[in-house]
């Protein structure tokens, strides 16, 4: 081989060597396992803390099973508790950490349950001016089971 | 033998990398296949699910229970207009104008700021990141650190991410968003971590009315089947091409 070619093709041999002694580096080792991106990026992805337990799991015996019975036959039943009373996952887990108390004022059940012209029709719905004479709406609903029937 | 130098050095070359390449090639094969049948998530299989969304839009109530839900359960900055889910209320007017608003993604609800007897009709749309089979987002993707998973989901890896911000010019449903506190793009993950436990993603568990579905498509009796055998469904901007999973019962053709 002439000298010039033998040149060449050592500084390409070098190059390939550095780019894939780099790549190797920079790549991550997961990178490609299942297609185009980190493999392990599902399962740091999926690690994510959940926040919100679920109305059933309120409803254990021994926690507020007899709250949740009361509420699991009232029109609230599809409110979930923690769509009042906010995400308690980890009060779930650890009675000790207590949960925010629910917000009881008129414009919180008003997000629901104000006249708005775009609800649908059939959507129990009031007038925040005169509806209940400006209590507030627990004075004279439960929450958990709005109505008597 | 008779073998001469030149061949020699010929057919050693060729064996040796043939012998460096082999363990190359088999590697990359063995990886095609575990990709093709092994999930990468303990006790659960990605293979055995393709995951759908239902919003019935006549039946939201526009009270935002599922946006605040989301920022809460997702760790979404609530000081910031990013929102992963939102509800936007259109108002047709009688001059045939629609008036389209979302005011805080309507975590704070709506109030009504046009006289009734001016309006033709009104209706909420629940708003969602798409998960399109046929994602723009992660086309334009300049290092993989977005993608599409087995089991139907987009996802966008927070390690690798540049913030470069092209997937979310590229989303034409405007469903990404820049998270400041990450330095890196975001968007719905269908409760990624939700779901792969077997638990529904906050918004639908939000939903007071059952306005939001979510369920199995691999799964003949679960719940959005159903309604995709039963009802009338759209999706959005089905001109585009991008296949989206997210199914509307009741979509009005002013709906952008
Ligand atoms: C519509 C909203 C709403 C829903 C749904 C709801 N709550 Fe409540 N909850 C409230 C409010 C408001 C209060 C405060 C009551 C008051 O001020 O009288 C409260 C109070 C409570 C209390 C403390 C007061 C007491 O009675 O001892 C508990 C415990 C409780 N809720 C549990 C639950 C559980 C469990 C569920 C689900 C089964 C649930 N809540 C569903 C709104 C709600
Ligand atoms: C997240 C939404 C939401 C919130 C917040 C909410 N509600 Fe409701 N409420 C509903 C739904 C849904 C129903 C059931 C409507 C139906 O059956 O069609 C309902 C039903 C009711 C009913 C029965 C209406 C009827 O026609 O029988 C009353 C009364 C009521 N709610 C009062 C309240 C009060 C008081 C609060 C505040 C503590 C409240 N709601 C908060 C969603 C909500
Ligand atoms: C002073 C007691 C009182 C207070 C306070 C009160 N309500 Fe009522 N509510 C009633 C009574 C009585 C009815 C049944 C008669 C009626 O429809 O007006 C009723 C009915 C309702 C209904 C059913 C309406 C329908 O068309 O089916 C809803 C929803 C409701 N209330 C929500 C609320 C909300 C939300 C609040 C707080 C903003 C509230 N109420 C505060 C007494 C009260």
């Amino acid at each position: 081989m002439q000298p010039h070619l033998k040149r060449a093709f050592t500084l390409l041999a070098i190059i390939i060597i550095a780019f894939i002694f780099v790549r190797s580096l920079a790549v991550p080792g997961s990178f490609g396992e299942y297609g185009w991106y980190r493999g392990d990026s599902v399962n740091e992805l999926r690690s994510q803390d959940i926040e919100y337990a679920g109305s059933r799991t309120c409803g254990d015996v021994g926690c507020h099973n007899t709250l949740y019975s009361i509420w699991n036959q009232s029109r609230h039943k599809t409110v979930n508790c923690e769509t009042c009373h906010g995400p308690s996952e980890k009060h779930a887990s650890n009675i000790r950490i207590m949960p925010e108390p629910a917000d009881d004022s008129r414009d919180f059940c008003g997000l629901c349950h104000y006249n708005r012209v775009a609800r649908p029709d059939g959507f129990p719905q009031v007038d925040p001016e005169t509806h209940g004479q400006n209590l507030r709406c627990a004075y004279c609903h439960n929450p958990h089971k709005p109505w008597f029937v | 033998m008779n073998l001469s130098r030149r061949d020699f050095t010929k057919i050693g070359s060729k064996i040796v990398i043939g012998a460096a390449s082999g363990p190359v090639i088999i590697d990359a094969l063995v990886k095609k296949a575990r990709a093709l049948e092994i999930s990468p998530l303990r006790d659960y299989d990605w293979n055995e699910h393709f995951w759908g969304y239902v919003v019935d839009t006549t039946k939201c109530i526009g009270c935002g229970r599922c946006a605040n839900a989301c920022k809460l359960e997702n760790e979404v900055p609530f000081d910031e207009p990013v929102y992963r889910t939102w509800v936007e209320r259109y108002r047709v007017l009688k001059e045939g104008e629609a008036v389209i608003d979302s005011p805080n993604g309507s975590i704070d609800g709506f109030t009504d700021d046009i006289p009734e007897d001016e309006i033709n009709k009104a209706f909420y749309v629940p708003k969602i990141c798409n998960h399109c089979e046929n994602p723009p987002c992660v086309q334009v993707c300049p290092v993989g650190a977005t993608y599409t998973t087995n089991d139907g989901v987009v996802l966008v890896d927070y390690e690798y991410c540049i913030g470069c911000r092209y997937c979310i010019q590229a989303c034409p449903y405007g469903a990404r968003y820049y998270n400041n506190e990450k330095g890196t793009a975001d968007k719905c993950t269908w409760c990624y971590h939700r779901i792969t436990r077997g638990l529904l993603p906050a918004c639908v568990k939000a939903c007071p009315v059952g306005a939001r579905k979510f369920g199995d498509l691999k799964d003949t009796e679960s719940e959005v089947n159903k309604i995709l055998d039963r009802e009338r469904i759209n999706v959005h901007k089905p001109e585009l091409g991008t296949k989206p999973k997210v199914y509307y019962i009741g979509l009005d053709r002013v709906v952008r």
